[in-house]
């Protein structure tokens, strides 16, 4: 069993690096999803599976999302369409999903053997999570609120600035 | 939670409020002056009812804070040290910005998360009070967009502050892992049941020390001090040189107090090279500096190393000399900063020497304050400057840290050449006359002009009359 947690780490080691070395933002991305599945799998071997569902939920589903409306927004053109076809060939592709499928693979044999950890660990589900959370560490979570209005005030004084260069796209659709 | 905890709480809950207040009132309408007041109120009201209701009790909310004479110092030396720098502001953003409003919240949010870290004594409350600290700053270090260096300062600040970050919790991590426990106390236990300090803690607390070197820009973790100094608007460099330094001061001393890591010579060791090597390369750094806001960035970095000597004696004296030099420090850099504030004009501040040529006969008392400010900074007896450092070395003697005592004075010494060197650029003869700036509204000038006589008296207070301060800290401690 130990085996499944090294090659998940693994591969989370070796997509992110992946993630920080692509030039196209989209070749990017879909390593970075896969790193997120990897470590989710991570947590699902250390016996916390709660945590791994959210990885996947919060990272993998809903901020990458975020990324790919974003980049989306930015190509406004019917260029940025040719771009984008180019950008998702079929070979863009293998890597990742050669990754995913080990670790598809490594899910269905701790599902299969019935067994996903063997490290010293007490199982953490949801219900301890949320008493802890909501219980001592009310405070905290409130406090993480904070630090979000704190970024999200930051990000809303910046971003609405004049802006000193237009964007090439932006500007040719304004005429 | 019951009522005690309630209570203990209710200087966040203030400034929580506060910040939710002035968010509403932007939605309402946009008022620099409603909003300033607002913000002036809270955080008066704040320090009011800390020093009123809390001074002298002792309450652990479990699991997160502890709420004890030390952090209700700290607390109100925070919150104080805002309110002077919201005070100082008015007039420097209402010359400058169109959307000023928006930097009060963040003012109000980066106190919270200074004042979190002063109470803490757990790693998720010392983090999110960390981070809370750093995302308000990232906005407001880059808040003057128009401005030429400060997109530069504001990423430069973001991401030397995350990866500082990653440290730190990687730090912490490892440390969690020896201990099992992210409680300080909880691990002082730990420590106590083993010989020594395990291999595994002493990597821990070796990159939690990058992490907190970081926000205290200590060598050899200073490269961004300059340049985030020189790039953020004056009012909020003021800020980070003390609020934010001086939470994070207050979380090292508890931390490191709690594991009674004066004990173990390798961690010692670590902050003896960090402590000398901060007063070397910032006294030396500052020699050949032209820039004044790089010259007091520089000059804060040898100060923390300063004041490391102080923290790694160690003993009671050494934390009382710690919170009394950080005080001085605060008064001293907020009176400088505040000068400088006053001098700038919309384009840019007044970091340049030639800003400060003559003017001595252009603006006698704005000079003679500045002099007074530098005085401090290099130690000049009768100032504040001169009985904190005095108090670091005493602590120092007394727990017999020669070469850290040897290296202060020596520094001292180099330290003074760059302080007066601005005081003779200021005696000079003006060469030019300098047109008048546009006029705001006398009160805005009234009120930055009360700050800084508000700063200068207790400079010079501090410096005759020490005492006073020394019983409030020794009593509190």
């Amino acid at each position: 069993m130990h085996l499944t947690f090294y090659v998940a780490s693994a591969i989370a080691v070796l997509s992110t690096i992946m993630v920080i070395t692509r030039y196209n933002l989209i070749h990017a991305l879909l390593y970075l999803v896969v790193s997120f599945l990897a470590i989710s799998i991570v947590f699902f071997v250390l016996g916390a599976p709660f945590v791994a569902a959210l990885e996947i939920i919060v990272y993998a589903g809903a901020i990458v999302v975020l990324i790919i409306f974003v980049i989306m927004m930015l190509n406004l053109k019917a260029e940025a369409v040719e771009q984008e076809r180019e950008w998702l060939t079929r070979k863009i592709f293998i890597g990742p999903a050669l990754l995913s499928v080990v670790l598809l693979a490594e899910l269905a044999y701790m599902i299969l053997q019935s067994r996903t950890t063997d490290f010293n660990a007490p199982m953490l589900d949801a219900k301890a999570v949320g008493l802890s959370l909501y219980g001592p560490y009310v405070i905290g979570v409130e406090l993480s609120g904070i630090l979000l209005m704190a970024g999200i005030v930051g990000a809303y004084h910046l971003g609405r600035q004049k802006k000193k260069v237009v964007h090439r796209f932006l500007e040719s659709t304004e005429e | 939670m019951t009522r005690n905890d309630f209570l203990s709480v209710v200087p966040l809950f203030i400034l929580t409020s506060a910040a939710i207040l002035i968010m509403f009132s932007i939605a309402v309408k946009r008022n620099h002056k409603v909003i300033y007041i607002i913000t002036l109120l809270s955080l008066l009201a704040d320090f009011v009812y800390v020093v009123a209701n809390m001074a002298g009790t002792r309450h652990e909310l479990e699991p997160l804070f502890v709420i004890d004479g030390f952090g209700v110092f700290y607390i109100g030396l925070i919150l104080l040290t805002s309110l002077l720098v919201t005070m100082m502001s008015y007039a420097y953003f209402e010359q400058r910005e169109e959307r000023k409003e928006e930097y009060y919240i963040l003012l109000i949010l980066a106190t919270l998360g200074s004042v979190v870290l002063v109470i803490s004594k757990h790693f998720v409350s010392l983090f999110l009070g960390l981070e809370i600290l750093s995302v308000a700053l990232y906005a407001m270090i880059a808040y003057l967009r128009k401005r030429e260096r400060s997109d530069e300062a504001g990423i430069k600040y973001l991401i030397l502050a995350a990866f500082s970050s990653a440290f730190l919790l990687f730090g912490m991590a490892l440390v969690y892992v020896t201990t099992g426990t992210m409680s300080f106390e909880g691990m002082a236990q730990y420590l106590a049941t083993v010989q020594g300090l395990p291999f595994m803690m002493v990597a821990g607390l070796g990159m939690m020390v990058v992490g907190m070197g970081f926000k205290l820009s200590v060598v050899p973790f200073h490269m961004w001090a300059a340049d985030v100094y020189e790039g953020a608007p004056a009012p909020v460099t003021a800020f980070i040189a003390t609020v934010s330094k001086g939470g994070m001061v207050g979380l090292l001393v508890r931390f490191f107090d709690t594991l009674h890591a004066q004990q173990y010579p390798v961690l010692v060791l670590i902050f003896t090279c960090i402590a000398i090597t901060s007063m070397l390369a910032g006294n030396f750094l500052a020699l050949r500096q032209n820039n004044v806001k790089r010259v007091l960035a520089y000059s804060s970095i040898s100060h923390m190393g300063y004041l490391l000597v102080a923290f790694i004696a160690g003993d009671a004296m050494g934390t009382e000399a710690v919170t009394f030099y950080l005080v001085a420090y605060f008064v001293t850099t907020l009176g400088a900063f505040g000068i400088l504030a006053t001098l700038s004009d919309t384009e840019r501040d007044a970091e340049v020497m030639d800003d400060y040529r003559g003017l001595l006969w252009r603006r006698p008392w704005t000079a003679a304050i500045f002099t007074a400010m530098l005085l401090s900074l290099a130690g000049i007896p009768l100032t504040a400057g001169f009985v904190g450092k005095f108090y670091v070395i005493a602590a120092g003697v007394h727990t017999q840290q020669w070469l850290l005592v040897v290296m202060l004075a020596v520094n001292s010494v180099v330290g003074l050449y760059y302080y007066i060197r601005i005081i003779a650029v200021m005696f000079e003869q003006p060469q030019r006359d300098s047109d008048q700036p546009h006029m705001l509204h006398p009160v805005a000038y009234i009120i930055s002009g009360f700050t800084m006589a508000i700063l200068t008296v207790s400079l010079i207070w501090l410096g005759v009359f020490p005492a006073g301060l020394m019983g409030i800290i020794k009593g509190l401690l």
